[in-house]
């Protein structure tokens, strides 16, 4: 065979023809997405992060005046792009209440002949009942009980019967301990922890005392702040020195706490003689009300017949405020300044409004899409899960919630994409709108994430958020807006208005997929147990409300299933979340315990076998 | 195309843990010296690799497992503008070693999907794979594998290949008139000795050579350009035609090279020395320097090499992560580079796309020592 030579350059290339294979063929594509949409282009975010993040919205804390001023800013961007209030409502605003704090409503002691009052020597404690009862006091030591599963034997009530007595106990830890021994004990002296194994003995009260040999001696204990909207199923205070050493009589309390610093197991405590106490406590939760700004571009032409006629794009705009709530990272030197929140997460709501406004000059669309800007996403998510609690258009008509939370910060052309598990339809949406936007993705399949997208995924709607990670600003005044890379944060908007425009024109919705937790996860073992449940951090109720299980995990093989209330694991009642969380401490991997639940108003009793967590 | 070897070899390299080698860091270059806005481009299913650009840069065609029912990689082409994906190959069987023809833009590729027993052996690896055993992946090289091509204009797929034995690794000439590919046609057509015959059972690739062909033939006027025991494999054309590039393995097949040889065999030349495994060998469009994949350093860390045309110069390195990177092509322009890795995390490859930095490659050739001799164990 002679070979021909081949001449260089010879002949330009033509260009391709665009690939049409599925057309001329009739072959099945494995994507629902072969035509492209002209997506819209996306405008700067400049602009709405820097205004977001200046001063005058101290941090846009939920409920404060700047959330709502920074709302109505959000409100009149809606506005002026052209997004329009929800169907059937007035304006972009939907308020919800949520606790933002509690203080004493005038809780009492009386002994005898000898009264007590808030706030100088009674302050009820943050998670207390409000209740009036009169008992016998009893001193339970410390009032720590180790749980049995830790093998380590401290039960500061194995002496002692408590039914229906006042309990009092010391603050704290026993504090001459050997540091292991402090180390144990340290992870059983939470109040909360202390009521709770106060109450599950039958105690009508529970009275903590700052021991003489403790710091803040004599010092009543100050409400901590605490969203819980429910009391934790006993009244409880702290008491001051004064009152402590009425309650002990002829007794030196500091002999008595000496008695029990070393951390002996064996001490025991006592009945205290002939004393009976009368406690009322009173409680004011103040609550506060913040506001998600939720509004739509119509599709644009009649929904009917369309499969899941809205596409949800969202970003949390509430921050920290001054920082006073815990959240704060903010060192000593910078506390009380305003949380800005420049990433955290103006970013996030700069993104919804450009990619809004962007949608908005979009000629066609085919779905209505929702814009929701929410609130107390930095107390649990509240605002958002209102949102789904009381949804002002049926969750079961979302085909699809973009979330995008801390996307201010790209370096080196990295972005992640969080919840891709959520739905198959993501991987080829997320490769197809990429090859245009170019980003170093990371994918990560996980939709079970600290922000709003856990909320929309808890309601079966296939999600996906953008996130450009964590850096050393967060939680801190320094998350200003000057830090914010702002040539990426557009390319993501634009990126985002590319899939969010793929998601308006496609005819089918994507098919939600419920994440199993991985057999990795499963197979790792770990102190700490995984039951895959979800609490409602916002909720309401006596006992645990679930916000969801996890695909796979215990508590869906048990048949638990978002909307129970568990009262009741492994023979520990349950009033809270707080509680759970400790009761969680009693159980063993592998080991079932008995469940009992409220689903709607019937009471039910299931088996859960708790799994190893990572 | 080159391409094969990742499939035999990626996954492999992948299960093992990380034994990898610490790379021997130059200080002279670095990876973003070389590669700028890295990223992932294809994100959908479970693998992809082996990236092949059309002449004017606005599509790659690749292959990869991204369809319910079938494990195997099948083909398709991305519009790079678009993003548009859509399947080239038929569905069924197995498929390998994309090429798009430059001047019609007809897509060349290997396939099994003649075989009737393809639906049966998707369905035994789906099964294997659902009984959550984990395979030691291995190309198995199979004969039923020939060559075709997908008009783009017509939609129609032609058979250009029929005979028994491996027929794959295909890619045309800058013309668009020549087809160069690897075969292990030769193991079919003869008797071979008793000692062959199990090697062709154990390692079928031994029997892999070069071959090349006219772009419409009907499988007839083959003509074979390589003579040497062990596997020869994944040729490409030069930018100019003139000669085409590929990669030899040694008669064990742990051993690879990279060569260049004329367009009908003649003035064979090793390039690399590394005494590694040195593949997956293209040329940049300037003709300058070839980019190719070696695990130089480590078994199962392949890294991108840049060396010069003709080998004279040490081997530079062009990528930095832990993992596979390999099987690199300059885009026609000769500005971005699409190549196959798993730096993304897990088992399998992605096709990864970055700007290319010719001028750092130029200069760090300039920069480069002349050709060591790789020390080689006893018996060379």
């Amino acid at each position: 065979m002679t070979i021909r030579r081949i001449a260089h350059g010879m002949s330009l290339p033509r260009r391709l023809k665009p690939p049409l294979y599925g057309l001329v063929l009739g072959l099945s594509l494995s994507v629902a997405y072969a035509q492209t949409p002209t997506p819209a282009t996306a405008p700067a975010t400049r602009a709405y992060v820097e205004t977001l993040a200046s001063d005058k919205f101290a941090g846009r804390e939920a409920g404060s005046t700047g959330e709502r001023q920074a709302g109505d800013y959000i409100a009149a961007q809606l506005a002026r792009i052209g997004v329009r209030p929800l169907p059937g409502r007035q304006d972009v605003f939907m308020s919800f209440e949520f606790t933002a704090g509690s203080k004493d409503g005038g809780s009492q002691l009386v002994m005898g002949n000898q009264r007590f009052t808030a706030p100088d020597d009674v302050v009820a404690l943050s998670f207390s009942d409000d209740a009036d009862v009169s008992a016998p006091a009893v001193f339970a030591g410390y009032g720590i009980v180790v749980p049995e599963s830790q093998n380590f034997g401290y039960d500061s009530y194995a002496t002692l019967d408590v039914k229906d007595k006042a309990v009092v106990v010391f603050r704290y830890f026993p504090e001459d301990a050997d540091k292991e021994t402090k180390s144990i004990l340290a992870r059983y002296s939470d109040l909360r922890y202390k009521a709770l194994a106060a109450r599950q003995r039958g105690a009508k009260a529970l009275l903590v005392v700052t021991g003489p040999r403790s710091p803040n001696a004599g010092q009543t204990v100050p409400i901590t702040f605490d969203t819980a909207l429910a009391g934790s199923g006993i009244p409880a205070a702290s008491i001051s020195g004064k009152a402590a050493a009425a309650l002990f009589g002829s007794r030196s309390l500091e002999s008595v706490q000496k008695e029990f610093d070393t951390g002996n197991p064996h001490a025991a405590g006592f009945a205290l003689e002939g004393v009976t106490v009368e406690l009322a406590t009173k409680l004011v939760r103040e609550r506060r009300t913040a506001r998600n700004v939720v509004a739509y571009l119509p599709a644009t032409s009649p929904v009917t017949g369309v499969d899941k006629p809205w596409i949800v794009i969202g970003a949390h705009y509430d921050h920290l405020g001054l920082g006073r709530n815990g959240n704060s990272l903010a060192a000593a030197g910078d506390a009380g300044k305003p949380h800005v929140g420049a990433d955290d997460n103006a970013s996030g709501s700069a993104a919804v409004l450009a990619v809004a406004e962007g949608m908005a000059r979009q000629k066609v669309r085919r779905r209505n899409l929702a814009v929701a800007l929410w609130s107390a996403e930095e107390l649990g998510l509240i605002g958002s899960s209102a949102f789904v609690n009381a949804p002002p258009i049926p969750v079961n008509e979302i085909a699809a919630y973009l979330n995008f939370d801390m996307v201010g910060r790209m370096q080196d052309n990295k972005l992640a994409v969080q919840a891709t598990g959520s739905s198959a339809t993501w991987a080829s949406l997320i490769e197809r709108a990429n090859v245009a936007a170019g980003f170093n993705l990371a994918l990560q399949p996980d939709p079970y994430q600290p922000t709003d997208v856990a909320t929309f995924n808890q309601a079966s709607v296939p999600s996906l958020n953008f996130t450009t990670g964590a850096h050393l600003d967060y939680h801190k005044p320094s998350d200003t807006a000057d830090k914010i890379n702002y040539e990426d944060l557009d390319r993501i908007a634009q990126f985002a208005t590319v899939i969010a425009t793929r998601l308006l024109e496609s005819e089918q919705a994507p098919q939600f997929v419920k994440v199993e937790q991985s057999s990795q996860t499963a197979n790792r073992t770990g102190v700490r147990v995984f039951t895959g449940t979800v609490p409602d951090y916002a909720a309401d109720a006596k006992g645990l409300l679930l916000g969801g299980v996890i695909g796979g995990g215990p508590a869906e093989q048990a048949g638990l299933q978002k909307g129970d209330v568990i009262v009741e694991i492994a023979g520990q009642t349950i009033a809270n979340i707080y509680d759970y969380t400790y009761a969680l401490e009693l159980l063993k991997i592998g080991e079932p315990v008995k469940v009992v639940y409220m689903r709607g108003t019937e009471r039910r009793e299931t088996t859960l076998t708790p799994a190893a967590r990572r | 195309m080159t391409q094969f070897i990742r499939r035999s070899l990626l996954p492999l390299v992948l299960a093992l843990s990380s034994l990898a080698g610490v790379a021997q860091q130059p200080t002279t270059s670095r990876e973003s010296d070389f590669l700028s806005r890295i990223r992932r481009l294809t994100v959908e299913g479970r693998r992809a690799g082996e990236g092949y650009w059309s002449p004017d840069g606005q599509s790659l065609v690749f292959q990869s497992e991204r369809e319910p029912g079938n494990p195997f990689y099948q083909i398709y082409l991305m519009d790079m503008t678009t993003g548009d994906v859509s399947r080239v190959s038929p569905g069924m069987g197995k498929t390998t070693c994309s090429f798009i023809n430059p001047q019609t833009g007809d897509v060349l590729f290997a396939s099994t999907h003649h075989d009737p027993t393809s639906k049966q052996q998707q369905d035994d690896e789906l099964k294997f794979r659902a009984s959550g055993q984990e395979r030691r992946y291995s190309w198995d090289y199979d004969p039923e594998m020939e060559l075709y091509v997908r008009s783009t204009r017509t939609g129609t797929l032609r058979r250009l290949t029929n005979k028994r034995g491996y027929d794959a690794e295909a890619s045309y000439s800058p013309d668009g008139q020549w087809i160069v590919f690897s075969s292990t046609r030769q193991a079919y057509e003869r008797t071979l000795s008793a000692a062959e015959q199990k090697q062709l059972e154990t390692d079928p690739s031994y029997f892999g050579e070069i071959y090349l062909m006219r772009a419409d033939a009907d499988g007839s006027g083959v003509k074979r350009l390589t003579n040497v025991a062990g596997y020869d494999g994944g040729p490409f054309f030069s930018p100019d035609g003139k000669r085409i590039i590929w990669r030899r393995f040694d008669e064990r097949g742990v051993i690879a090279d990279v060569w260049t040889m004329n367009i009908d065999g003649t003035d064979q030349r090793q390039i690399t020395d590394f005494a590694a495994m040195s593949w997956a060998p293209y040329i940049h469009p300037s003709g300058r320097y070839i980019v190719f994949s070696s695990n130089k350093l480590g078994f199962e860390n392949f890294e991108v090499f840049l060396v010069d045309i003709d080998g004279t110069k040490e081997p530079i390195r062009v990528t930095y992560s832990d993992g596979f990177d390999g099987l690199p092509v300059p885009s026609p322009d000769g500005t971005r580079l699409a190549w196959t890795s798993s730096r993304g995390g897990g088992r399998e490859g992605q096709i990864y796309l970055a700007q290319w930095n010719h001028q750092h490659a130029l200069d760090a050739l300039a920069a480069a020592p002349p050709r060591q001799k790789a020390t080689r164990g006893s018996g060379q």
